[in-house]
């Protein structure tokens, strides 16, 4: 379980001082799965980053399964990286140079455990993708190469999935498709937060939170009945 | 998979960038490597030319001259000692040459290491003609006189044979085949010196053991050369020690030009070698500069590495890695390049000097590159693992 604490986020000082995030509290629980919306500039992708190390709180607190990680050092945060917290980005963020399969296997490379292709292999046809294994981030769609990015995140596999606008960059199918692969990671027991700024989207979430300003200004929390 | 197939992977893509960054420690080998190839092909030669000098020390007999004077009055000079070097004094030579050389280069092979070329000379008259007769050790003498060429017929081998000079051959009207005696021993030419331009030039030359019979001389010698193993052989030390502890000799170094002459090279490969530092420091802000713009570049791929798990000191293993990369070609590019410059610009440093390329310099080129390039990667990788995921993505 995951939990923010009055969080706040402020960019620069004096006139060009930004409140990106101007204390937010949240939690995730285990097997949640949170959408974020808002308009850009809200905080939803700041929110995003704090929550899994890739940014500092100006202050608050970040707890992951008890413990406070916003004051982690980049050592600290490696381990944190390695297998409770995984990113989905909505540029992909692959490796260029890498194949699909090398992409996905990159996390356990760090690790020290790059010789496990077949479970790589395994996640990518997981994922819809095993005769893409050899190809390169530039040979494939926008879908394919995000379900590239979604299969690295299965690799270490964490308990809890942050996604910035994963399907932002596509058509309302592609989107679709790797919304359900989003759910099935959420019935598996995974927890997923997702910034979105579509409603078709947000909707299959169990909860919805409104950033407006660095604010919270609207939770929705869905019954289970909302399943499928 | 691993690490550095990940980086290898990504070299392969930047091939261009690499070779880029590849650029400047290839220039800075290429110079180091150049210069050494160069200077080893001058000093190559300069030794050969040494060799040319022929002995490295003369011993001959200690002749004092006294002065003679009553009251103010000069009355010329008196020569005190003797004109010959008894031959059982040759072992006493020799034991202290090769002891020398064997103490100068730490080694501990037993037999004979200094050439000695022993010498009698002898006033004659050949033919009517006043000359200088030489006797010598056919064998010893030819090393020492390594610039000797015959002009007609053979050197010497046997007893009753002499060599004529070429002038003397000319005066005398000597040809291949001709006997001539000394004293009371008639002897065959046996071949005719090339000019020499020098003294030997006027001079025959006959096996030792024969003059010292013709002119009853048995047992001793006028003078004898000293040829050491090596030009780093301490000739002065050689010559010291004869002089305080062989009496009636005095041996004489004849290295001192020769001396002079390395010592030049020596300065020249110092001011060379600054040059070449130079070019490598130069070289290494090149890649500190390339590998700056690299990580610029790459931050973001930096930022996605980190996201899914990197270390900031796998980042840096990354950058060092590359910069191995990057020194291996430099290394390999800057020997070939630099020898190829040595080829082309080495007949030119020292005129019509053959250069021959230096396989040992390969590896000191391999290190030398490798060191500075990733010296010159420490700063760029530090930096590039510096780097904050978040701040990566937006930057792009």
């Amino acid at each position: 379980m995951l939990e923010v604490r009055s969080a706040s986020k402020i960019y620069g000082e004096g006139p060009s001082r930004v409140v990106a995030l101007d204390n937010v509290s949240l939690e995730v629980e285990n097997g949640n799965f949170i959408a974020v919306m808002g308009p850009s500039g809200s905080g939803k992708s700041t929110l995003l980053n704090v929550i899994g190390g890739l940014d500092q709180l100006s202050s608050g607190e970040v707890i992951l399964d008890g413990k406070r990680i916003d004051g982690y050092d980049e050592n600290a945060l490696v381990e944190i990286r390695r297998g409770k917290i995984a990113y989905v980005f909505q540029q992909y963020h692959l490796l260029p140079s890498l194949t699909a399969l090398e992409n996905v296997l990159m996390p356990l490379i760090f690790a020290g455990d790059g010789k496990n292709e077949k479970e790589a292999l395994a996640i990518l046809k997981r994922v819809g993708l095993e005769k893409r294994a050899g190809h390169k981030p530039s040979q494939l769609s926008g879908g394919e190469q995000q379900r590239v990015a979604i299969a690295r995140t299965l690799v270490t596999s964490p308990g809890l999935i942050l996604a910035d606008e994963p399907t932002g960059n596509m058509d309302q199918k592609t989107g679709n498709e790797i919304l359900e692969l989003f759910k099935e990671l959420n019935e598996e027991g995974r927890s997923i937060v997702m910034v979105t700024h579509s409603p078709d989207i947000a909707r299959h979430a169990k909860e919805i939170i409104y950033l407006q300003d660095g604010q919270v200004i609207k939770r929705i929390k869905k019954e289970d009945s909302t399943h499928g | 998979m691993n690490l550095y197939q990940i980086v290898a992977k990504d070299i392969l893509r930047r091939k261009r960038r690499v070779l880029y960054a590849a650029l400047g420690v290839v220039i800075g080998t290429m110079t180091v490597v150049g210069i050494l190839t160069i200077a080893s092909a001058g000093q190559a030669k300069i030794l050969k030319q040494l060799e040319q000098y022929g002995p490295n020390l003369t011993v001959i007999p200690a002749i004092n001259n006294l002065d003679m004077k009553l009251g103010n009055l000069s009355m010329g000079t008196l020569t005190v000692g003797e004109n010959y070097i008894p031959e059982d004094q040759l072992p006493v030579i020799r034991q202290i040459a090769d002891s020398k050389i064997r103490e100068a280069l730490k080694i501990t092979d037993e037999g004979d290491i200094a050439t000695i070329a022993p010498k009698l000379f002898e006033n004659t008259k050949v033919n009517g003609i006043s000359l200088v007769v030489v006797g010598v050790e056919p064998e010893q003498e030819r090393i020492v006189k390594s610039w000797w060429d015959i002009g007609k017929g053979n050197y010497l081998d046997d007893t009753d044979q002499v060599i004529v000079g070429a002038i003397a051959a000319d005066l005398l009207k000597l040809n291949v085949g001709d006997t001539v005696s000394l004293n009371e021993i008639t002897v065959k030419v046996a071949g005719i010196l090339k000019e020499t331009g020098a003294s030997d030039d006027y001079q025959i030359f006959a096996p030792l053991a024969t003059v010292q019979k013709a002119f009853n001389k048995e047992n001793v010698i006028s003078s004898l050369d000293i040829r050491a193993l090596c030009n780093a052989c301490p000739v002065e030390m050689i010559a010291d020690s004869i002089n305080k502890n062989v009496p009636g000799v005095r041996a004489i170094a004849v290295k001192q030009i020769a001396k002079s002459e390395l010592g030049l090279v020596e300065k020249m490969n110092s001011l060379m070698f600054a040059l070449a530092g130079i070019t490598l420091m130069v070289g290494l802000f090149g890649v500190v500069n390339t590998m700056m713009s690299s990580v610029h570049e790459r931050t973001k791929d930096i930022g996605i590495m980190r996201a899914v798990g990197a270390s900031r000191k796998q980042i840096i293993k990354i950058f060092i890695f590359e910069a191995v990369v990057i020194g291996i070609i430099g290394g390999v590019a800057g020997y070939v390049l630099g020898t190829a410059l040595a080829y082309l610009i080495g007949p030119l440093v020292f005129e019509g000097t053959a250069v021959y390329f230096v396989p040992q310099y390969f590896p000191l080129a391999l290190a030398v590159s490798i060191t500075v390039a990733v010296a010159a990667a420490v700063y760029p990788a530090v930096k590039a693992a510096e780097i904050r995921v978040a701040d990566s993505f937006r930057s792009v």
